[in-house]
């Protein structure tokens, strides 16, 4: 996947053909605000996070105003506006969670991570963020990594996960 | 309709209406914050929830409710009292309480309905906001401590401006209303969005720490920039304007400003303002006696040949003085630069056998089809600018814009712009005829001229005038559809200094496009002709025209011949604003007396003989006519600086002086012998203008015909480059270059280029840039963005001592060579 371009030495933040997609759907559709959320992810996707550049780029694809894309982007805690690790886990942070030893699991976590809430490992691999729940209160207490989400955790759940996500990284 | 009890009360109201809006009808007060009438439904404060007797179990939000058949609304009870109660201490949790020094206290809605409700403490404790206040633009602080997210002014900037500068970004306790980025205001400036605060989060920077509301004095009067005759409030205070205030109760604006309504009144108070006449001795302009000067003003217009050119920006009855003047000393009389405005005039009346526009602005928020000639549009009238927006975004109005480059109408939803070459646009006008004609679609009932229109468009196919333009056929051809299928059409067309080209032969295209399209005849709109001042459509009813006399370009012709004795320039500086300043130079120098009445030592009142201190538009009592027939009251909020006079006064003694027989009382006696000697203002009684005016000629004028009148277009320009003059948002005429608010945005005249030819040229935003054309240079900074297509270039003409002037003629758009440096 080219993330650089060659000749500019500029980050690509989505290929030419895939913002062309774009381009044609968002003039085929009444309503071209409805596909914000997919263009955005499709610029995080590729270039890991959403710079202010890339909501530049989604609202000019989009025939939108930068604010316009803003305003979705802030609002969703799995759009990234700022650099994170090539993993994020979001921590369930609601009601069910707690009483099913969330806090604990919380805990855990930024033990094993070495990091707290809002931060990056140093080696660049997760980043840890707290979020509203994940509707997994079934499977409580709960966390989600990419569009993954993991249940019921325990400390050999959580040390698996994370082993697994680094072998799969290198 | 539908009926329903609020607190007992019975009701009847319009199915669409809203429980709030039932009660308002009742009499009824429930409290809001974030309703406001101009603006759609939100329901984001919680502020006004009442219980509903069939809706048992919750609480009802008032304002986003549909009223229904038969609803029992109660809007007053202990839990009512107790939950709003509570919302205002959820609101009062992270808000700021810094009311003694902020600028809303004593009109803030959070600030009453605390007081109401007696929130003297506060069950929840959280975090107070501490954001950093957005003051990086001049005339708009935002302090977002003090924000509730009412959403007023994203709502209003989205909804009526049609900007779009604000959006809530972030979430839960950390949504605030943000710019693009977070990077602070930069926009219209048009203050919206601060009138429609509710709390002291949006204020205006010039008046901050002015005075306290209720020490202003409010006088409700019509604004004194263009022909949109919007209301403005002044406050005074010191015998200064110290602001202007909100309101949407009378008037056609619905409280709706501009920058230069909003901001541009503080010229009425600068120290520079002309105190006491002057006359030129020995070769300088000295202070004299008002006796001396007029002395001289009135010998002048009884012994020799005088021309007399009036701005449009005095009331209608300081015109009719004037005229008055005019006919008492046989003096030759005028407005406003030349030919644009007769030409306007002489047109519509060979057509439509009017003189004016058909409809009213408000008619136009729910027209299905729209078509505006130029995109400046926008430019000289911003708030009938803002009913478009209206009629396009919320009432989805079909929208073509026939222009030279785009601007804020073309990026409306759905906007077709018809792009052509300059000074084309009567070349575009008659193939949109040709277009109606040929499909069959144009409507001849009651119609003259039709033959002979029809064989005059051979020259006007629409095939030939796309090659011509640059429209597409498609174009042409859809916009005749598109209007010939209007039920309620409008085309607009504003006029003046800027826009003298063509002004007759547009007149008629626009004229003749309304007749077969259906839109003259139809039963409301129609066609919008705006004047560029204040009381531009009042001149033209008022007949300040040159009938037998010379009009304007012949006065200055024959003032440079030697043959003119008195030159009397009113309200007017043609040195800056009049298309070709050499001609106004050599008048000035060949004009035996110059006279300047004027509020300032413009360049023109530099060169006079005598300069007489006129007053502004906040110190005069009258009536303007603004560009919908609609004669409205001005009132005076303060007084004149030192001996300055209103232009009233110098004319009441000038005719004294000329030995004229009857003298007025005041406005009120002269607006009874004007409405006497002008049909259209007969039987209008000045103490009866009310808070929204009167429309002459009622709400729809009908045309008196319709007759088709062949006209003329122009050849393209062929040049690397062509330079066009217009007006600039922020400004209006030279008079808004003296106020602050307009200069804190832009404060210089600037050359607009496009992306493509900026980049051609090596020129980037601030470079200097010289601009040539017959033997003159004009130097001026570099504005480069995306209005301009290629090859075209703009500047304003609002500015004095730029010499575009020398360099714009009066034609449509003017070949030129654009360099760097």
């Amino acid at each position: 996947m080219e993330t650089v371009n060659q000749t500019t030495g500029k980050d690509v933040l989505l290929p030419d053909d895939t913002i062309e997609a774009f381009r044609a759907k968002a003039a085929d559709t009444p309503h071209p605000r409805e596909l914000i959320v997919d263009l955005l992810r499709a610029i995080q996707d590729h270039h890991g996070w959403v710079p202010d550049a890339g909501i530049e780029l989604a609202a000019q694809t989009l025939g939108l105003s930068p604010l316009q894309l803003e305003e979705i982007a802030t609002f969703y805690d799995k759009i990234y506006r700022q650099p994170v690790g090539r993993k994020v886990i979001h921590l369930c942070d609601s009601i069910c969670c707690w009483t099913t030893g969330g806090e604990q699991v919380a805990e855990l976590l930024r033990d094993k991570l070495g990091i707290g809430f809002g931060e990056t490992t140093p080696d660049g691999v997760f980043t840890l963020l707290p979020t509203c729940c994940l509707g997994a209160c079934g499977d409580a207490p709960a966390m989600m990594i990419g569009l993954t989400t993991y249940g019921r955790l325990t400390a050999e759940k959580i040390d698996t996960i994370l082993r697994e996500i680094r072998q799969q990284i290198d | 309709m539908v009926n329903l009890t609020i607190d007992g009360k019975q009701v009847t109201v319009s199915k669409t209406a809203t429980i709030y809006e039932a009660a308002k009808e009742a009499g009824v007060d429930i409290p809001v914050l974030c309703y406001a009438k101009k603006l759609l439904p939100f329901g984001a404060c919680r502020v006004c929830l009442v219980e509903v007797e069939q809706m048992k179990g919750r609480l009802i939000p008032a304002c986003t409710t549909p009223a229904t058949e038969g609803m029992v609304v109660t809007t007053n009870s202990d839990e009512i009292a107790k939950v709003r109660k509570t919302v205002m201490e959820f609101l009062l949790v992270n808000h700021v309480l810094d009311c003694p020094v902020c600028d809303k206290g004593g009109e803030c809605d959070l600030q009453d309905l605390t007081y109401d409700f007696e929130v003297n403490s506060n069950r929840f404790e959280g975090v107070k906001f501490d954001l950093p206040t957005d003051e990086v633009n001049p005339l708009i602080e935002r302090n977002m401590n003090r924000c509730v997210l009412c959403g007023r002014c994203v709502r209003v900037c989205d909804e009526i401006v049609a900007y779009g500068s604000y959006s809530f970004i972030n979430r839960g306790f950390e949504t605030k209303i943000a710019t693009a980025f977070d990077r602070g205001l930069s926009c219209e400036f048009c203050g919206q969005c601060l009138s429609m605060c509710p709390v002291g989060a949006l204020l205006p920077r010039p008046f901050k720490f002015k005075a306290r509301p209720w020490q202003l004095k409010e006088v409700d009067s019509v604004c004194g920039y263009c022909g949109n005759g919007c209301t403005v409030t002044l406050g005074c205070k010191d015998n200064q304007v110290q602001t202007i205030r909100f309101n949407d109760k009378i008037g056609v604006n619905d409280g709706n400003l501009c920058v230069r309504g909003r901001f541009g009144y503080s010229y009425v108070n600068r120290d520079d303002r002309l105190t006491t006449p002057l006359v030129r001795k020995d070769g300088q302009l000295v202070e004299a006696s008002w006796d001396e000067a007029l002395d001289a003003v009135s010998s002048a217009l009884k012994d020799g040949k005088a021309g007399i050119l009036s701005g449009a920006r005095l009331t209608n009855e300081e015109l009719f003085l004037l005229k008055n003047v005019a006919k008492t000393a046989s003096a030759s009389l005028d407005h406003s630069g030349g030919e644009c405005y007769k030409g306007v005039t002489e047109g519509l009346q060979e057509t439509l056998g009017l003189a004016s526009s058909t409809g009213t602005f408000p008619q136009v928020e729910d027209a299905d089809v729209i078509l505006s000639i130029r995109s400046d549009f926008y430019e000289t009238h911003p708030v009938f600018g803002m009913v478009v927006n209206q009629a396009v975004k919320r009432n989805g109005a079909k929208f073509l814009v026939l222009s030279d480059k785009t601007g804020k109408f073309n990026k409306l939803p759905d906007a077709q712009t018809l792009l052509t070459k300059p000074g084309l646009e009567v070349n575009v006008l008659n193939a949109i005829c040709a277009a109606l004609l040929e499909s069959g679609q144009a409507k001849t009932d009651g119609v003259s001229g039709v033959d002979e229109f029809k064989s005059a468009l051979a020259d006007y196919a629409p095939a030939k005038v796309s090659a011509q333009t640059g429209v597409p056929v498609e174009a042409i051809t859809a916009a005749a559809e598109q209007l010939a299928g209007a039920k309620k059409g409008a085309i607009l067309l504003a006029y003046g200094l800027p826009y003298t080209a063509q002004s007759k032969e547009l007149a008629i295209a626009a004229a003749n496009l309304a007749i077969l399209s259906g839109l003259a005849a139809q039963d409301e709109a129609g066609l919008y002709i705006c004047g560029e001042k204040a009381n531009s459509q009042g001149a033209i009813d008022l007949g300040i025209l040159p009938g037998d006399g010379l009009g304007a370009q012949e006065q200055l012709a024959a003032a440079a011949k030697g043959d003119l004795d008195l030159l009397y320039v009113i309200g007017e500086d043609p040195m800056t604003s009049y298309p070709d300043g050499a001609k106004v130079e050599a008048a000035i120098n060949g004009a035996k007396m110059v006279v300047v009445q004027d509020l300032f030592l413009t360049p023109t009142a530099e060169q006079a003989d005598v300069v007489l201190p006129a007053a502004s538009f906040a110190e005069k009592d009258g009536t303007f006519t603004n560009a919908e027939r609609r004669i409205q009251r001005v009132r005076p909020g303060i007084t004149s600086p030192g001996e300055a006079k209103s232009d009233f006064e110098i004319f009441t003694s000038l005719l004294g002086r000329l030995g004229a027989q009857v003298s007025y009382t005041g406005p009120q006696a002269v607006f009874a012998a004007l409405a006497a000697e002008n049909g259209e203002y007969a039987g209008i009684d000045f103490d009866a203008i009310g808070p929204q005016g009167v429309v002459w000629g009622g709400d729809k004028l009908a045309p008196k015909q319709q007759v088709l009148v062949s006209v003329s277009g122009l050849q393209p320009v062929e040049a690397r480059f062509q330079l066009v003059t217009g007006s600039a948002l922020y400004h209006s005429g030279t008079t808004s270059t003296r106020a602050k608010g307009p200069r804190a945005v832009i404060d210089e005249a600037y050359v607009e280029l496009g992306r493509e030819d900026a980049a051609e040229l090596g020129v980037a935003t601030d470079d200097q840039v010289t601009v040539k054309a017959n033997g003159n240079t004009v130097k001026l900074k570099a504005k480069v963005d995306n209005r301009l297509p290629k090859g075209v270039v703009f500047v304003p003409n609002h500015f004095a001592g730029t010499g575009l002037n020398k360099i714009y003629q009066g034609a449509a758009s003017v070949a030129v060579e654009v360099t760097k440096g």
